[in-house]
């Protein structure tokens, strides 16, 4: 039976009027990479900071690591949405305090942190002032601070948020080198592709409220495909217009720069039996149900119940 | 797995406290404001006495004094001369009460700080030759020309308008204003020993017979007990008391409010509180803070103690004394530091910081705008009811204690110290309520009801 690293019981926080988690129960196995994925002001960034402990729930319980979330804060790491950094503190000299403060032993700290310096390509910025770093530099530090002193489990709220390409794949490859380690790792984000590009298990998260807890094979099966890409061998966009006329159609879209028709198959219908009829009707060159997506599987929980004034505000 | 020490609060708190003390204390900012600026402030009035002495250019020359009636010239002789000069200087300071524990200090360097005088007094009579002593004086080979008319050293000194006689003193513009205040005062003596001589009376005894009793105020207390009167104890010296209690506690209490902000500001604060309880952030800040005040009092009050013992007054420091205003600095720096936290936490820049400071502000200046009253009536009505009120308690109590020339009832300190401190954890219970809070707030900010449901929901 799996250990649970996190585990929420009936957690409710409200702030003023606002009820920001309404009776949230989850499980967050060891050893996992949990994506909480959701629109703003979901209550993503309230759970995450009851999990740290920084704000209390109303009601419920809050379990991390087998302990309550005060005495495990040493065995947490957390990079928070909102980052900061002590400007004036030099690199060298922020991650010793953030490490001490982890409770970590000041004897080899200094090797230490050469040594994620240099795994994070920032050594040559040790001794420079916070301030003087670049915002990919300073993303950089941060993350260094939220993994120094290794912990069971580690919570990353938006990491890839600003960063390039490059350093982009970098902190990428650090996570999945954590989660080959055995550590447990939450991660959340709004990019849907990155939770599905890294993450072998996604919360979902709307008003406060769970509405998604599944891995990831588990949602390619709940959520069967039910999207048909078809190109015309014409690449005509008038022609590939009348596969709308296809029975179990909802919806066609098209991709001009691919030259396809995107089909919506309505929920009643059959894909298959979309995919022969568009056959029958055209010539085409190639007709694929695409896999399921994060985004779709979003998208049908979330965005279109979600009225436009709610896509802004905090998680 | 990394070693990790036992997960003490008092560690993480003394970790927060020295990173506070360690990015406040070692700023080019502190080092100069707090530290440099005082120390050169202070190396700044000794160094003033220094100077005065080494710019005293010596006196010597020869003053010409035009008296037709040849009388003035021997007292001229005997009042222009080092020793008189000397006397005068040790007499004023021996005549001023308020200062006579500086003058005994200062009375044996005053000769010290005069200069060298040397003086030849020509006595002329030949009223004509004036314009003559004028063009001397004016080449510099005069060191001044003084001309009294008859009606100076007349029984009724006055002009023929009435007005009273005046002698004249013609110096070169290169002369020392001191020199001439000296001289003029020396001369002005001379003429009224001699006027009193022409009048045919004895100038020591009729000085004498003038002169003003000094006055020797006693207090005495209820149980009998003599002590001596000095305005300047009761009043320069407890304002000085509360003045370095007032700086220390608000310089630290400052920093601590922009600190706080500034923490809030850059986004820091969130990082610091999934490693720390907000609770173990503000005591760290509190404490680290705290050694910066007892820094800057250690170095202020030393230089302060070091003033009074170089200028004899070293007794009016006691030993109790000290230890009542540690006490007090200790109650002053919770109130002030506790504000500022909680203030700091709550706002997003010092602009909205000063509507929530003012409040407390404004009590906390009650014991300047009372200053005064207080330090005449430390047992007074006035100054006993505001030693009660929160958080200017240990102000007051300052002011009373080093202002009062019999000992505050000793019910009533006690009293003061457990009253000033059970407000003291009011203040931080509330304060961390708010502290706990406010720190994860944005927006706008926190109106005082806002505060109140803080406290209430936190």
């Amino acid at each position: 039976m799996t250990t649970a690293a996190v585990h929420l019981s009936s957690v409710r926080k409200r702030f003023g009027k606002t009820e920001a988690v309404r009776g949230m129960d989850l499980v967050v196995p060891e050893g996992s990479l949990t994506g909480f994925i959701g629109p703003n002001g979901a209550g993503k960034s309230t759970t995450i900071r009851m999990i740290m402990s920084i704000i209390h729930p109303d009601e419920g319980s809050v379990e991390v690591l087998g302990s309550d979330a005060i005495a495990a804060k040493d065995r947490i790491g957390y990079l928070p949405e909102e980052r900061g950094l002590y400007r004036r503190m030099r690199v060298t000299e922020f991650l010793k305090y953030m490490a001490t403060l982890k409770g970590l032993p000041s004897a080899g700290l200094g090797a230490r942190v050469h040594a994620w310096l240099e795994r994070v390509q920032l050594a040559e910025a040790a001794k420079k002032r916070c301030q003087e770093l670049s915002k990919g530099q300073q993303q950089k530090v941060q993350f260094v601070a939220s993994v120094i002193h290794d912990p069971d489990l580690i919570i990353l709220d938006e990491p890839f948020s600003g960063l390039d390409p490059v350093n982009a794949r970098l902190i990428n490859r650090l996570i999945r080198d954590l989660h080959a380690q055995g550590r447990t790792i939450i991660f959340s984000t709004h990019v849907m592709h990155q939770a599905e590009q890294l993450c072998d298990r996604i919360v979902l998260i709307n008003r406060g409220e769970k509405i998604l807890d599944a891995s990831m094979p588990e949602i390619h099966t709940r959520f069967d495909p039910r999207t048909v890409l078809v190109e015309p061998s014409s690449h005509n966009a008038a022609e590939a217009a009348r596969l709308a006329a296809l029975t179990g159609v909802e919806r066609v879209q098209w991709i001009a720069d691919r030259h396809m028709a995107e089909l919506s198959v309505a929920r009643e219908a059959d894909p298959q039996a979309v995919m022969r009829a568009a056959i029958g009707m055209m010539p085409v060159r190639t007709v694929e149900l695409r896999k399921t997506t994060l985004d779709d599987v979003f998208v049908e929980l979330v965005g279109e119940a979600m009225p436009a004034s709610e896509e802004s505000g905090n998680g | 797995m990394a070693e990790r020490r036992s997960n003490g609060a008092m560690r993480k708190i003394w970790a927060v406290a020295f990173r506070e003390v360690r990015h406040t204390v070692l700023t080019k900012g502190f080092i100069f404001g707090a530290l440099v600026v005082p120390v050169l402030m202070f190396g700044a009035i000794a160094a003033i006495g220094l100077l005065v002495g080494m710019q005293v250019a010596p006196v010597s020359g020869t003053v010409a004094l035009i008296d037709p009636s040849g009388s003035v010239a021997e007292f001229a002789r005997t009042e222009l001369t080092p020793e008189q000069v000397a006397k005068d200087m040790e007499e004023m300071l021996r005549r001023n009460a308020e200062f006579k524990s500086l003058g005994a200090a200062t009375g044996t360097q005053a000769s010290a700080v005069l200069p060298s005088f040397e003086v030849k007094v020509d006595s002329i009579t030949d009223t004509a030759r004036t314009e003559e002593l004028r063009a001397k004086v004016q080449d510099g080979e005069l060191l001044a020309l003084v001309i009294v008319p008859p009606e100076v050293l007349q029984a009724n000194p006055v002009d023929a308008e009435g007005n009273p006689a005046t002698f004249t003193l013609i110096v070169p513009t290169k002369s020392a204003p001191r020199t001439t205040a000296t001289m003029e005062k020396c001369l002005a003596r001379a003429i009224v020993k001699a006027r009193v001589k022409l009048a045919g009376n004895d100038y020591t005894s009729l000085n004498s017979l003038l002169e003003s009793p000094q006055t020797n105020v006693r207090r005495l207390s209820a149980e009998g007990a003599e002590s001596d009167e000095s305005r300047l104890t009761k009043t320069l010296l407890p304002m000085g008391f509360m003045m370095l209690i007032w700086i220390t506690t608000f310089t630290s209490g400052q920093y601590l409010l922009t600190t706080t902000i500034e923490e809030k500001a850059s986004k820091v604060m969130e990082v610091m509180l999934s490693a720390v309880s907000p609770m173990q952030l503000l005591c760290g800040k509190i404490l680290g803070y705290a050694m910066v005040s007892m820094l800057m009092l250690g170095m202020y009050g030393a230089l302060g103690v070091a003033a009074l013992t170089a200028a004899a007054m070293g007794d009016l420091v006691s030993p109790g004394m000290i230890l009542l205003m540690i006490v007090y600095f200790i109650m002053s720096y919770a109130f002030v530091a506790t504000i500022m936290a909680s203030v700091g936490s709550a706002v997003n820049d010092l602009r909205e910081a000063q509507s929530l400071v003012t409040p407390a502000m404004l009590v906390l200046t009650i014991p300047l705008m009372l200053w005064l009253p207080i330090s005449e009536q430390p047992n007074g009505m006035l100054a006993t009811v505001a030693s009660f009120i929160p958080p200017a308690i240990p102000f007051v109590m300052v002011l009373r204690v080093t202002a009062s020339s019999e000992p505050i009832a000793a019910w009533q300190v006690a009293l003061s110290i457990v009253w000033g401190f059970a407000w003291v954890a009011v203040f931080m219970w509330a304060g961390a309520k708010i502290f706990r809070v406010g720190v994860l707030m944005q927006g706008k900010p926190p109106t005082p009801r806002e505060l109140l449901k803080w406290i209430r929901m936190a």
